[in-house]
């Protein structure tokens, strides 16, 4: 079995000009996808002997992303980006990485506490959502000591109200309780900013020299229409997605509570899905209302992933494209139905703006309503610590997250913008940094600016379509376990072959971190050899080789951060003007053909 | 002192690259006045006992074409090398080992077979093959001994400098014979010819598409080729991609492919060997059963991708 | 012909063969063992080469149909040897002396018996013929009559 040597550690720094694959720039954490994918696709076959791979590219994907596992159940981000979506099918990493955290569930406890000491500054994080607990890992990777300051009991922030069939309790549970031990984080709950004289000055004066916010949104946007609150969100039977989410999270909502009850969904978000998959679940007859149009390609299409669609349609789930509500109806003080206009534009000019044509209205008719048209930050308390501007937004740099009202504030996570769990993750990380930057007193920008370049699907005989993602059948589904089946360590092998790695090999370097070879030997042409026919062009298979003009001469180059170091140009150039520098293929054969004499 | 000398011999050869040195026309008659031509066996008298005579190095230079494939090529080759200060290995012959060095793919038995027996010109009752020595009226007539293998030149002595071609074009004969003049040879064992391959020079390397893939292959007598047009875009194969550059594209303007005159480009060895890895690169074959189809339709791909240099490949190449 | 013992080189694709074994223990056991980074890479000179050391034969072994981690290395490298076969044969050089497999072995337990095998059938044809031993078989050619 191979061991994963330091040697070949790539982790990519957030810094000045990336290369990399489609799916790591997607990635807000910049994840090594094509390393683990290379590692996971040369595991051995037997469940047994693999596990201490597993473990090997579970620590190394733990080290910087301590939610990885919980990323296998929910986050897919990077699959958007993939080269292959278009040949056959994304790469399903997000089930890869399903498999790893699986796999790697019984390591978790035993993952080693940062041995360095902390003995920089004192940071609190407040907030303990992906956002902040990824801040206050890095941050007390790097030896600060750090607080969490969360407002409830538990830590998790939103990711406790992802319904339990899509992530179950017990792995958000162990992931965070591992974070936190890991981390050495200190965490006082119950604590709110803003309530009982809990203040960003105060932290100040408990000696805490930066703070991170990262408090989400907490609380659930009203229903709109044209710009007004629909009237009628206080009748019985009307509640909002999050606060139905929340109450299911804390096991509150009795299996069959909704058995017989015609429910009315607004909204298409993801968050909209998973209310009307656990009302589905909780006995309901389920109707979504969407703005969006079913068309996802479309401008106005319908922000939810194709798989909750697509997981609510085959559990029965009725979902009403392009309409709006602009009334809701009640009687006797309770809900019973809501009017909807067709809606024509959601977006204007990129700003969320919908037109309506209420000429064309229908009526829906249900028992409850549940509205899951976003949620809201704490303007009330942004505001009260003075760190808004005068529109009434954050007052913050793009990138270093820093508050320009007070420096030593930073700010981010969906409390800044709202966005998937990866991305809080990411501004989590940018904070971290920006935090050490601070503290440290050096530049706050330097290097920071991220210039990527992507990559195309390399150019390959055949392509292969993407395997089917077995999911229990709809009748077998309807309660809160896990529905969609993972790959066994089979097919994980055998969908992590299936990627082509197309990053470059300077952001990888499996191959060399398992001792495949000794470096990345670079490819040389020799200008005055190459007359420029072109063979090595044809037969690279990542764009590397390519012909180029040089002094009224056609020869032809490599551009180093596409080339694999395959070898293929070198073998099919005519003139030798190819060659790799370092390679020890030649040495090697030379020696076994002179030991045949 | 008196001028430079020089000799121009011929081995096992056809006589083309004599008549290349003629082909530079009123050059010759200068070169003539500015050396003294102590041997050019196809255009002036002169006999071998005359150089035997000579100092060693006397001559400065001796131009040679042909392979050595008999006793008398031999011992001619090694006169000069002892008379002369700098050998010129001329012409694809004498630098590679040149066509009649596919004659190695025959065993010399078979050889005689077919020319003193077998071949349908021959009347050849008695059964008389060539003796290196045969009684005649008492006295003892000899022939050269026929090797059982051509070897290029520097099989046989130390060559200074290369000339490729069959034959070298007129304007690198005189390239070649300037630079000896006036001193300004490059470092021995050079080659005196361009170092890139033919698709430098060539006119057609722009028509090439951006990735080349043929699914058949085609011999030129058997389509109407665009002369515009790449031949291995156009299923031919055309060995200019492996063929040192320097011969004037003299098959390319007439819309024939390179056939490989010019030998391997500098520093590659065996350029039939690399033209498979190249050509191989652009087959493209949907199954195990289609590459072999493609592949056969390459007919004699020994004869055609050693034409020129098969006694200088790896595989046959001494030591 | 009892004694003759023929020599085989092996490359093999470190892809697909033996990735999970202690190559110096598996090279200790496989005489003339040359694991590659892809098969893709080994040239037709490298094969020519072989013969002229003094090898009877060849055995490539390639990652499976499609599953190339440079695409389509193995691919190229079947391309090759299906040339070189052809090109071999006018010097005498039968094809059967070099085999390719495409084939996943990542214990690489199988490398050896493949040796062993196509070692027995090399001992079926005996040495390859070298140099000017080497008998007419221009294919194609009719100018024997």
């Amino acid at each position: 079995m191979w061991k994963t040597e330091s040697m070949g550690i790539a982790h990519v720094e957030m810094s000045i000009r990336q290369c990399l694959p489609p799916c790591q720039m997607k990635c807000p954490i910049n994840e090594d996808i094509q390393r683990t994918n290379v590692l996971i696709s040369l595991l051995p076959s037997d469940l047994g002997l693999a596990r201490e791979g597993i473990f090997q590219i579970g620590d190394y994907l733990y080290d910087k992303n301590p939610f990885f596992n919980i990323c296998g159940y929910i986050c897919g981000i990077c699959e958007l980006e993939c080269n292959y979506l278009k040949k056959g099918g994304a790469i399903k990493r997000r089930l890869l990485k399903r498999f790893l955290a699986d796999a790697y569930a019984e390591r978790l406890k035993a993952v080693e506490e940062f041995k360095i000491a902390r003995s920089k500054e004192k940071v609190a994080v407040i907030g303990g959502g992906p956002g902040g607990l990824m801040c206050a890992y890095h941050l007390s990777k790097k030896g600060y000591k750090v607080t969490i300051v969360e407002a409830s009991v538990r830590l998790g922030g939103a990711l406790w109200l992802v319904p339990d069939y899509r992530l179950p309790k017990a792995v958000l549970q162990t992931t965070v309780d591992n974070l936190v031990r890991v981390g050495g984080i200190d965490v006082r709950y119950n604590s709110r900013l803003g309530t009982a004289n809990l203040a960003l000055d105060g932290l100040k004066d408990e000696g805490y020299q930066a703070a991170f916010i990262a408090t989400g949104l907490p609380y659930p946007r009203v229903l709109t229409f044209e710009r007004q609150s629909v009237e009628g969100q206080n009748l019985a039977g009307v509640m909002y997605g999050h606060t139905y989410l929340y109450e299911v999270s804390h096991g509150n909502i009795p299996a069959d509570y909704f058995k017989g009850k015609r429910i009315i969904v607004t909204g298409g978000g993801n968050v909209a899905f998973d209310v009307a998959r656990s009302a589905r679940r909780h006995g309901a007859e389920v109707t979504i209302v969407a703005l969006e149009r079913e068309d996802k390609d479309h401008r106005d299409g319908i922000p939810a992933d194709y798989e909750e669609i697509r997981g609510a349609w085959e559990e029965g789930i009725r979902i009403v494209y392009s309409r709006g509500v602009r009334r809701i109806v009640g009687q006797d003080g309770r809900f019973k139905g809501i009017n909807c206009p067709e809606c024509v534009s959601v977006f204007d000019e990129g700003r969320f703006d919908p037109k309506f044509d209420c000429s064309n209205c229908i009526d829906l008719e249900g028992d409850i309503l549940i509205i899951t048209v976003g949620q809201g930050p704490d303007i009330v308390l942004l505001r009260k610590e003075g760190l808004l501007d005068a529109q009434g937004r954050l007052d913050v740099d793009l990138l270093t997250l820093q508050s320009r009202k007070k420096p030593w504030v930073f700010i981010g996570g969906d409390v800044r913008r709202v966005g998937f769990m990866v991305e809080a993750m990411g501004e989590g990380l940018v904070a971290a940094e920006s935090i050490d930057r601070y503290l440290r007193g050096v530049d706050m920008r330097e290097g920071r600016r991220r210039d990527h370049e992507a990559y195309q699907i390399p150019i390959r005989k055949d392509y292969k379509r993407e395997p089917e993602v077995p999911w229990m059948p709809p009748e077998d589904r309807m309660h809160f376990q896990m529905f969609e089946i993972g790959f066994t360590l089979e097919e994980a092998i055998e969908e992590a072959r299936r990627c082509v790695t197309c990053g470059p090999c300077l952001s990888c370097k499996a191959c060399v971190s398992i001792g495949f070879q000794k470096s990345l030997s670079p490819v040389e042409v020799d200008i005055a050899r190459c007359s420029g026919c072109g063979h090595c062009v044809y037969v690279c298979n990542y764009y590397s080789a390519r012909l180029i003009s040089s002094g009224g001469k056609v020869v032809s180059e490599t551009d180093m951060f596409r080339c694999k170091s395959c070898g293929m140009c070198v073998v099919a150039c005519p003139s030798q003007a190819r060659s790799m520098v370092g390679d020890g293929t030649a040495e090697k054969v030379a020696a076994v053909y002179s030991s045949l004499a | 002192m008196g001028k430079p000398k020089v000799a121009i011999c011929w081995l096992g050869s056809c006589g083309g690259c004599d008549e290349t040195v003629v082909d530079i026309n009123e050059v010759l008659l200068r070169v003539a006045g500015a050396v003294d031509i102590v041997l050019w066996p196809v255009a002036m008298d002169f006999k071998y006992d005359s150089i035997k005579g000579m100092r060693n190095s006397e001559i400065a230079l001796s131009v040679v074409n042909g392979n050595v494939r008999n006793s008398e090529q031999e011992e001619i080759a090694k006169l000069l090398r002892e008379k002369s200060q700098l050998i010129l290995a001329f012409g694809a012959c004498a630098c590679l080992g040149g066509t009649p060095g596919l004659a190695n793919l025959a065993a010399k038995s078979d050889i005689f077979k077919w020319v003193y027996r077998d071949a349908p010109t021959v009347v050849n009752p008695r059964g008389n093959y060539p003796q290196t020595s045969c009684r005649v009226n008492g006295e003892e007539l000899t022939l050269p001994e026929f090797y059982g293998r051509v070897y290029p030149l520097n099989a046989i002595i130390d060559v200074d400098y290369y000339l490729p071609g069959c034959p070298p074009p007129p304007y690198l004969v005189m390239y070649a014979l300037s630079a000896a003049v006036e001193n300004k040879l490059p470092a021995k064992g050079s080659t005196l010819a361009p170092h890139r391959a033919l698709c430098d020079s060539c006119k057609r390397n722009k028509s090439k598409p951006d990735r080349m893939l043929i699914r058949e292959i085609k011999r030129i007598h058997e389509v109407e080729a665009d002369p515009d047009v790449c031949f291995l875009t156009q299923g031919i194969i055309c060995l200019g991609p492996a063929t040192r550059d320097g011969c004037g594209e003299s098959c390319m303007n007439i819309n024939i492919p390179c056939r490989g005159c010019f030998g391997p480009v500098e520093g590659v060895q065996d350029s039939g060997a690399k033209f498979v890895s190249t050509m191989a690169s652009i087959v493209d074959a949907e199954s195990d059963e289609d590459m072999a189809r493609i592949v056969n339709q390459m007919i004699d791909p020994v004869g055609y991708l050693y034409r020129f240099l098969l006694p200088s490949s790896i595989l046959q190449k001494e030591g | 012909m009892s004694k003759y013992k023929p020599k085989l080189v092996c490359f093999s694709c470190k892809f697909s063969w033996g990735y999970l074994a202690n190559e110096e223990a598996l090279s200790r056991e496989i005489e003339n063992w040359v694991p590659v980074i892809c098969t893709g890479k080994i040239d037709a000179t490298h094969m020519l080469e072989a013969f002229k050391a003094g090898a009877d034969g060849i055995l490539i072994l390639g990652c499976a149909e499609g599953s190339c981690h440079y695409q389509d290395g193995n691919y190229e490298a079947k391309k090759r040897v299906y040339l070189l076969r052809s090109l071999l044969e006018s010097f005498g050089i039968e094809k059967e002396r070099i085999r390719m497999k495409l084939s996943t072995d990542p214990e690489g337990k199988g490398i050896r018996e493949l040796v062993e095998n196509m070692k027995t059938d090399l001992a079926r044809l005996g040495p390859a013929k070298k140099g000017s031993e080497r008998p007419i078989k221009a294919r194609g050619g009719k100018q024997y009559g």
